[in-house]
């Protein structure tokens, strides 16, 4: 188990995070923040890449930083940007992966056989990378995390670059590997894991927002998601009044999906919230910004 | 061993021996081939090597006062010959110069047509060797004679030092043609090896985090002790590039034939007094070692500034002042000269210990510094 205690990251005036807490267990945990909230300083943390200004990551009762090789022994990580050198087949990249992580030859061509066929690459295996699409060397950057067969597996934005087919595959094999290990997978994408994921985590405010599941955060928003139908003359001033999560043109009008947390109004469905609808209205004022 | 294996092949690639072959290509052709296509560079260059290898076999690799008396009657004898030869010829009889004195001392400033002529015909177009040696043989006998002079305005170390070498014997007898081109030679060899020692270690650490796989390394079972490891690497790169070079140049120097000079003691060479005293071949293999410490310094710098740097232009930016300043100020006193008399003694050893420690230190602080730093890229 990985307990994260009280933990903040601070880069000179800068806070990245603060008084993070979090326990994670065997299963599959989706840390679900729009870019920028501190995600990937989070799963570095957990990956021991960066080391917490306050506070400490523990795994079984044990500081994680000071198990040093004993921690990564368990770990399995993908990094937001997958590196690779490019005149390096999968096989090759793989092989020099596994001799890091203290794999011997002989293990290491048995899995690495087993672990392209998993991710669809068998074909290409001694094709070198550089002609491979972002789909591809994101299957290669998944296969080198499952490498040691790990029992922590963090993956962070490993949908990037996958088409629906590939990420449909990609949410089947996780669910595989989730029910014997820890799975923490780091997205902004909300379909990624709103199916697949045991519970989910928010960050907002540089600040833990949710630890729960799907079902558990979604009833925040209980009886405050509705859908109508608007005139186009009407929208602009739709928009002004409530947060709009989705828009929808149909026979010549428009269908909108909000939110308002009051008297409901005739002509509002009420419908069931949905993880994104959590998303899109916990984190309107980063969008707003970022747009 | 597989990691270092696997990280020494990231270090050659063929890309890094084609780059290692074009520098030294253009280095050899512009610095280096002179010094072996051109050696003995000319008359009395020629003559200089010869006599010299003479004097090694007839008298053995030092002479006394009664062994120069012998070369003086050789060069005796030889001026007979000359004298001999000129009176045979009808304009040097007719100019007053049918004696080698006379030939020596004639005022060619204003000499006429003929003598012009004839001195041009004697040195150049006979391919008469008789002239040249004697100008050489003259030249050894006038700094053996001068040998208990030094220059007046000198430290009295210096001063010490030539006391010293005076009351041992030892002076600088034999032509310096063989040591001065294997100073030249070696100078542009070490430049060569520098570039080829830099170019080929400083991308490789870099690679690795512009490249985004820093994090993947750092995850693994290895860690942060991969780093290490590719030090490691880069070390034994720069011993194999280091010595790869060193064996085609020196195998390229062995075309100068200069072996039969080996084991005179470099004092012993004409103008080449120095703080130390080893033979020709102890004094090449000290300047070998030498540039195996200059490459190693080098290579460890290239390593800890790819550490650090973010991107190759930097790299090249930043290490391109450390090479010119070491070319400039540090290349002829720790590689040419590195024992001569009129360097301070102190600095050689100086020298050499500071590139080393400098660099060591450099590289275990980038490697302390790597094991404790986030990797935010």
């Amino acid at each position: 188990m990985i307990v994260v205690k009280d933990v903040c990251k601070r880069y000179g005036d800068f806070t990245a995070l603060e008084d993070i807490s979090l326990e994670f267990s065997n299963g599959l945990y989706g840390l679900l923040a729009p870019n920028g909230a501190g995600k990937t300083t989070l799963i570095k943390m957990l990956a021991t890449l960066i080391s917490p200004s306050s506070g400490e990551i523990q795994y079984n009762g044990e500081n994680i930083v000071a198990m040093d090789q004993r921690y990564r022994e368990l770990l399995g990580f993908l990094p937001q940007q997958f590196g690779f050198y490019k005149n390096y087949s999968p096989a090759q990249y793989l092989f020099y992966l596994a001799a890091l992580k203290g794999i011997s030859k002989q293990q290491a061509q048995v899995k690495i056989d087993e672990l392209l066929a998993k991710v669809a690459l068998s074909d290409v295996k001694h094709k070198k990378m550089k002609k491979f699409s972002g789909g591809m060397i994101q299957r290669v950057g998944i296969a080198q995390a499952l490498l040691n067969d790990p029992k922590i597996l963090i993956l962070d934005e490993p949908t990037a670059g996958l088409d629906p087919k590939e990420r449909a595959r990609f949410r089947h094999l996780l669910t595989d590997l989730a029910r014997d290990r820890l799975v923490i997978i780091s997205t902004h994408i909300v379909s990624d894991i709103e199916s697949i994921a045991n519970e989910i985590i928010m960050i907002k405010n540089k600040r833990l927002l949710y630890k729960d599941s799907v079902e558990q955060i979604c009833e925040t928003l209980r009886d405050a998601v509705y859908e109508t139908t608007v005139d186009f003359s009407q929208l602009d001033e739709f928009r002004k009044r409530f947060v709009l999560l989705s828009e929808k043109q149909e026979y010549g009008k428009m269908i909108v999906r909000f939110i308002h947390k009051g008297e409901k109004e005739e002509g509002w469905i009420p419908v069931q919230p949905q993880l994104e609808d959590v998303f899109l209205y916990e984190y309107q004022d980063e969008m707003v910004e970022e747009l | 061993m597989r990691i270092l294996w696997n990280e020494m092949k990231k270090i050659l690639t063929w890309k890094s021996l084609l780059l290692l072959l074009i520098i030294n290509c253009i280095l050899y052709f512009f610095l280096i081939d002179f010094y072996i296509k051109h050696f003995p560079n000319g008359r009395p260059a020629l003559d200089s090597y010869r006599i010299g290898i003479e004097m090694i076999e007839k008298y053995g690799t030092s002479m006394n006062d009664e062994e120069f008396q012998d070369f003086r009657k050789v060069y005796e004898a030889r001026v007979e010959e000359a004298d001999r030869y000129l009176q045979t010829e009808k304009v040097a009889v007719s100019e007053g110069i049918d004696t080698y004195a006379k030939f020596n001392s004639y005022d060619w400033s204003s000499a006429s047509k003929e003598a012009g002529e004839l001195r041009d015909r004697l040195f150049f177009e006979e391919g008469t060797d008789l002239f040249w040696e004697l100008q050489e043989r003259n030249r050894l006998i006038g700094f053996y004679d001068g040998k208990k002079m030094y220059p007046s305005d000198i430290t009295p170390a210096q001063k010490q030092r030539y006391e010293e070498l005076a009351k041992e014997g030892i002076f600088g007898t034999y032509p310096e043609v063989a040591i001065r081109n294997f100073q030249d030679y070696i100078t542009n060899v070490a430049v060569a090896i520098l570039f080829s020692v830099v170019a080929v270690i400083s991308p490789m650490i870099l690679e690795d985090r512009t490249r985004h796989v820093v994090p993947l390394q750092y995850t693994s079972k290895k860690g942060r002790n991969v780093l290490k490891t590719k030090l490691l690497a880069s070390f034994l790169s720069t011993l194999l590039v280091i010595t790869s070079l060193l064996v085609i140049y020196l195998s390229l120097y062995s075309l100068n034939d200069t072996s039969v000079y080996f084991n005179v003691r470099i004092n012993s060479f004409i103008g080449n007094e120095s703080w130390y005293n080893p033979t020709f071949l102890q004094y090449i293999l000290f300047t070998i070692g030498g540039i195996y410490l200059v490459g190693i310094a080098f290579g460890l710098a290239a390593m800890g500034f790819s550490t650090i740097v973010p991107n190759t232009l930097t790299l090249l930016g930043v290490q391109i002042p450390f090479v010119a300043g070491f070319l400039i100020f540090a290349l002829n006193r720790i590689i040419t000269f590195p024992m001569n008399m009129w360097f301070p003694k102190w600095q050689m050893p100086v020298f050499y210990g500071l590139l080393l420690l400098s660099s060591m230190f450099f590289v275990w602080y980038v490697n302390r510094r790597e094991k404790k730093m986030d990797i935010t890229i």
